[in-house]
Formats: C-alpha cells, sequence, structure tokens
C-alpha cells in the first residue's frame, strides 16, 4: 500500500529544503570571498612535496602553497554549518533574489578586488 | 599524463559550456520561437538541462583542482618571471568564480527543480544568467592560457 503525499505537504517540504539551499549558496558565496580576503584556509596544500598542512603559516621550505582547496572547505565547511543552524521559518522569510543578487555581488566585489593584477 | 588531462578537462568545458548557453539562451528568450538559429538555439527544454550542467560543472571543477597543483608548479612561477601579472589576474578570477559557481549549485538545482515554480522564474533565470557568465569566463581563461606561447610572441 502506498501514502499519497498531499500537495501542500509536498510544497512545504520543497520550500524548506529551499531555503536550506539558498542559505547555504549565499553565505558560500560571501565567506569563500572573506576566506581568501582575510586568508583563512582550513589547511595549505604543498604540491612540490605532496603534502597538506593544517597551518596557514606560510613554509616556504615546502615549496608553493595551494590555498584554494583549504579556503573552499573553509567556506563549504562554514555554510553547512550555517545553512543547519538558522532556522527554516527565518530562512524562508528571505526575499528569494537573494539567492542570485548575493553571488552576483560577490563576483563584482571579487573583480573590483582582483583589478590590482591589471594596474 | 598531464596533457591528456588537460584534453579531458577542455572537452568536458566544452560539453558544459554548451548546455548551459542552451538554458541561458532559452531563459532570455522573449519573443515565441521562430527560425532562425538563434531562435532554435533558445527553443529547449531548459530544465533538462539542469542536472547535465551540475554533473558537467562539478566534474569539470574537480578535474581544474586536480590540474591545478602543475599550474602551481610549472606554469605560475613561469608567469611571474615574465612579469604577466594579466594572466596570472585572469587566473586567480578564474578560481574564484569556479569557487562561486560550486556554491551556486544547492540552490541553482532547487530553483530548477521540477514542477518549476512561478514565483522562482526570476531567480532561476538569473542564477542561469550568472553560471554561464562564469562558465563562459573560466572556458576563454582557460582555453587562453593554455595557449599563451603561442598567443604571446
Amino acid at each position: 500500500m502506498t501514502s499519497v503525499e498531499p500537495v501542500s505537504v509536498r510544497a512545504s517540504r520543497a520550500s524548506v529544503e529551499s531555503a536550506g539551499r539558498m542559505i547555504f549558496s549565499m553565505v558560500f558565496a560571501v565567506s569563500y570571498a572573506l576566506c581568501f580576503y582575510y586568508n583563512w584556509p582550513m589547511f595549505a596544500y604543498y604540491p612540490q612535496v605532496r603534502e597538506f598542512h593544517l597551518s596557514a603559516q606560510l613554509q616556504t621550505e615546502l615549496g608553493p602553497p595551494i590555498l584554494w582547496y583549504g579556503w573552499l572547505a573553509t567556506a563549504a565547511l562554514v555554510s553547512a554549518v550555517v545553512a543547519v543552524v538558522i532556522p527554516r521559518q527565518v530562512a524562508g522569510r528571505l526575499w528569494p533574489g537573494l539567492a542570485w543578487a548575493v553571488p552576483a555581488g560577490t563576483i563584482v566585489a571579487i573583480l573590483i578586488y582582483e583589478k590590482r593584477w591589471f594596474l | 599524463m598531464i596533457i591528456a588531462g588537460l584534453i579531458v578537462h577542455g572537452l568536458l568545458a566544452v560539453f558544459l559550456l554548451g548546455a548551459v548557453t542552451h538554458q541561458a539562451m532559452s531563459v532570455l528568450k522573449r519573443t515565441p520561437a521562430r527560425s532562425s538559429f538563434v531562435d532554435k538555439f533558445g527553443a529547449v527544454n531548459a530544465a533538462s538541462y539542469t542536472t547535465p550542467i551540475i554533473a558537467l560543472f562539478l566534474v569539470t571543477a574537480i578535474g581544474g583542482a586536480l590540474l591545478y597543483p602543475q599550474y602551481r608548479l610549472d606554469v605560475r612561477p613561469t608567469l611571474e618571471d615574465l612579469q604577466m601579472r594579466a594572466a596570472n589576474g585572469v587566473f586567480e578570477i578564474k578560481e574564484h568564480l569556479a569557487a562561486i559557481g560550486l556554491g551556486m549549485l544547492p540552490i541553482y538545482a532547487s530553483a530548477w527543480k521540477p514542477p518549476l515554480a512561478v514565483d522562482q522564474a526570476a531567480t532561476r533565470k538569473y542564477l542561469t544568467l550568472i553560471l554561464a557568465f562564469l562558465v563562459w569566463w573560466n572556458f576563454l581563461v582557460g582555453h587562453v592560457l593554455n595557449n599563451l606561447k603561442g598567443l604571446v610572441p
């Protein structure tokens, strides 16, 4: 015997799920930008010696580091925690346009910051 | 091995570029489909592209992340030695855009989840356009950097 879920329950569940994803995506964009601006990698990878180091302190004797993996990991962890912690009722009241406006704003901010390479 | 990896990464990027451009053209379409090539290019079932776009974005980004160490060890120091700051800059932006794109995938998937909610049409449109912008940027930058030796005397 199969149970049929009412449409309103399905819509409500979808809305709750969507709110959580929206929070994750918004927070990810902002937290990634902050991680790279303030250099908060969860870890650094040194490809020359193929080693991961938890310390963000630059260890020049190990060769050039890759911090991008660490920034991604920090941003993913922070956004996942925030997406879980923020109550769905609060998230559901946010303007849906924030889902694209926040990443778009972050991209503009990054482009402005990175113009230093072209001056 | 690195050349094979670059070719596979480039091919996946071509598929991703095609899929996201179809979807972006379809969300931009305002007039009923006519018979021109451009109209037909956008006259697709946009929602059906969502899963392939997400899968291709993930696989292409993972491929790029795996190729990154070689870039960091060989290419970037060379660009720095040659004082090609702009080339380094466009790559920095490429990695940031890839990261933002990865973070956008959950809400992008949600916005395109069938049945498509009418009140999410604007969200779908702008998320798709942002994703298309960053995929185009990353595609062009990747190819220009890959061919830089031949492009810049």
